[in-house]
């Protein structure tokens, strides 16, 4: 055992004290390395079901926010040029407030004409009226004269005649009086007809229209001219997958969050369930599209004096929902639950 | 006398480098290749392991793993967020597309739709950008893998890609762990998924699940299964159905099966080979010993820290050998999140401690059978 630290020895000091300092470099590397598969929370807060739905049944659903009176889709009467738009997006209109004029210059042109008629109408009457007094003064005057041989049977006959074709031109000229009036009161109502109303009171939506556009009846524009919906309150109408509409228990306050503010949530009342189970709208753009998935529409009533519910809920956004379920009915689900509990 | 029985290890230095390069080479054989092994399989899980937050997952009953899965109607999100026990559920899609570059050239990508809102599904950490920018239009994020081989030696951030018609522009590099297949995975919003990936009807992949407090996982998955008659696994379940289908679907298992079993071959027929010609050389030396009166019993011992003492060092070099390949690799696309799972130097070590007590006994038994006399032959 004469071994002196100056002579150190390679294999029998060095090599193991390489391995050992190998070793343990190894197993720190091997520990080092080891991948991260722990679960971590999400960043942003997932829509929810919280409070007394947060772990009792109950049935989700994806809908959209609307107008209580559904968006109308405004029309026009009558084709042409807009001239005039009064409203725009966001306007809270009230019922029969105009929303946008079309070119009116030919329904003005006819109630001018239609002036003009009826003026020459009533220039027809005097100068009938007139005729008429003639004609019957004649008459009279020839009546009158009893000596019958002071006046030929013709002449009274003809001054006959001129007094009856005055009373009917007379009428004649009043029948076109009427007829003018009626034709005026047919331009006034279709001057009106170019004026486009709101048929409701509520808030202008979307305006696809500025003026000097052409509107027609017969559609054509593949957007509605103006969108408008009562928004006070709001509705929300949730698709539930027709698989899961036994389940759910109507009537009952739904739970409901914004896409993108799942933590801000409202409760909605229950307004109905629409009667027509639907088919899903899935915006595939497919060709071939087919359908199997039907939903059954509900509809809530966002609350309105819910804290910045103005700002959170808009028409035609996403939400989430969560509607409580008929507990332990049909599918066993429920039972599970409880068991489980 | 131990440290005689080292002296005499150590005195022919050419059996003794023998003896420790056959030993810390199969260590290094067995180690590294069952590292790489069961890497590739866990390669067939990375889809799963990118996404960190979800506990359950939940598919069609007919799909398998994480890239092999047929799609559910959009309602089924619905139907699982209305099973008690689910904390959330966001949709998640996983798709094929073809993209073309900016030269004209055609390359086969994923496309993962996460959920818009809360963006989970999105692999854990980011290399350049933040996962905010997928608000922005047209955007996706692309794997760091795949970068590399669409965009060799460039940076793809602000590339333009047409995918399905429609515009996509990257960015953003995610750090994610490749699949098996190492395709570039391009992740974006599941409604810009919806437009990459060319239209099916039904296009929801799968569901992602958070469990609430108070359940497990496992627990949640039957209940969901009970309630929807979708197929819900948890996530390690998910994995290991992933690492399955790769067993089952490649020849991987066997080929480096085979490798190992050479390792361990080769290294019993070096080491053994070595180690008893060492002992029968110096089978003089331990009949003097014997011949000066040292038990067999002590003899034993000489041996086994003899056998002892080149293991440790040739099994510490092989495993040092192990992780300094994997670590020379590491920045290699190939070896992306390679990892050396501590269970495998534990069985590399059993199979040295096995290979040594094989080769000892056998060498120990002619050492017992020597005659003191056998010195002066």
């Amino acid at each position: 055992m004469a071994l002196l630290p100056q002579n150190l020895s390679f294999s029998r000091r060095i090599l193991p004290i390489i391995a050992l300092v190998g070793l343990a470099f190894a197993v720190f590397f091997i520990w080092r390395g080891l991948p991260d598969r722990s679960l971590s929370e999400p960043d942003q807060e997932p829509a929810r079901a919280t409070g007394a739905l947060a772990n009792s049944s109950r049935v989700a659903g994806a809908g959209l926010v609307e107008p209580s009176s559904e968006i109308i889709d405004i029309g026009t009467a009558l084709s042409g040029l807009v001239t005039d738009l009064r409203v725009q997006p966001g306007d809270y209109v009230t019922k029969g407030q105009p929303l946008f004029t079309v070119d009116d210059r030919a329904a003005r042109a006819r109630i001018g004409e239609t002036n003009a008629a009826i003026g020459e109408a009533r220039a027809a009457i005097a100068e009938a009226q007139t005729a008429q007094r003639t004609a019957e003064a004649q008459l009279a005057l020839y009546r009158s004269v009893e000596d019958s041989a002071a006046v030929s049977r013709s002449e009274v006959i003809k001054a006959e005649g001129d007094a009856s074709s005055a009373r009917s031109r007379l009428q004649l000229a009043r029948a076109r009086l009427a007829a003018a009036q009626a034709a005026l009161s047919s331009a006034r109502t279709e001057l009106g007809r170019l004026t486009i109303r709101a048929p409701i009171t509520g808030e202008i939506l979307a305006v696809n229209i500025r003026p000097g556009e052409f509107v027609s009846t017969m559609g054509g524009n593949s957007q509605p001219f103006i969108r408008m919906g009562e928004t006070r309150p709001l509705y929300i109408r949730i698709d539930i997958d027709e698989s899961e509409a036994p389940r759910i228990k109507l009537g009952a306050p739904a739970l409901v969050s914004p896409r993108g503010a799942a933590d801000r949530q409202v409760n909605a009342e229950f307004v109905r369930a629409e009667p027509l189970v639907v088919p899903k709208t899935s915006l595939t753009n497919s060709a071939s599209e087919r359908v199997d998935v039907r939903v059954l529409q509900v509809l809530y009533q966002l609350p309105a004096d819910a804290e910045g519910a103005e700002q959170l809920f808009r028409v035609g956004q996403q939400v989430d929902a969560f509607i409580p379920a008929v507990d332990g009915e049909n599918n066993g689900g429920g039972k599970t639950q409880e068991t489980a509990e | 006398m131990l440290w005689i029985a080292i002296r005499m290890l150590t005195g022919d230095r050419q059996k003794f480098y023998g003896l420790l390069f056959g030993i810390a080479f199969s260590t290094l054989l067995i180690t590294q290749q069952l590292t790489i092994f069961v890497n590739l399989l866990e390669r067939g899980a990375s889809g799963v392991y990118n996404v960190s937050s979800a506990d359950v997952w939940v598919m069609d009953p007919v799909s398998r793993t994480s890239d092999v899965a047929y799609a559910m109607p959009s309602t089924a999100l619905d139907q699982v967020r209305g099973v008690a026990g689910v904390e959330w559920a966001v949709p998640h899609i996983r798709g094929q597309a073809s993209v073309r570059t900016k030269d004209g050239d055609l390359e086969g990508v994923a496309i993962i739709g996460v959920d818009d809102a809360t963006l989970i599904g999105l692999p854990k950490g980011m290399i350049e950008g933040s996962t905010d920018v997928l608000s922005q239009p047209d955007s996706v994020i692309i794997d760091d893998v795949g970068a590399a081989r669409m965009f060799p030696g460039a940076s793809p951030m602000g590339e333009r890609l047409e995918l399905n018609d429609q515009r996509a522009v990257v960015r953003g590099i995610a750090d994610a762990i490749p699949s098996f297949t190492s395709t570039v995975v391009l992740y974006t919003k599941y409604s810009q998924a919806l437009r990459y990936v060319p239209g099916t009807r039904n296009r929801l992949s799968f569901v992602l699940v958070g469990a609430a407090d108070g359940i497990s996982a496992k627990e949640l998955t039957e209940r969901i299964e009970k309630q929807t008659g979708l197929k819900a696994e948890t996530r390690d379940e998910f994995a290991q159905g992933g690492v399955n289908f790769i067993i089952e679907n490649t020849g991987i298992p066997l080929n480096f099966g085979i490798t190992v079993l050479l390792g361990f071959i080769v290294g019993v027929a070096i080491v053994g080979l070595t180690f008893s010609l060492f002992i029968r050389d110096n089978i003089k030396q331990f009949g003097a010993l014997k011949a000066i009166g040292v038990t067999n019993g002590k003899i034993a011992q000489m041996v086994a820290i003899q056998a002892g003492m080149v293991g440790m060092i040739g099994y510490g070099l092989g495993v040092l050998g192990t992780v300094g390949f994997i670590s020379a690799f590491s920045n290699n696309p190939t070896f992306k999140g390679f990892y050396i799972p501590w269970q495998i130097p534990l069985i590399s070590f059993a199979a040295m401690v096995l290979i040594i007590t094989l080769t000892g006994w056998v060498a120990l038994r002619g050492v017992m059978k020597t005659e003191p006399a056998a010195v002066f032959r």
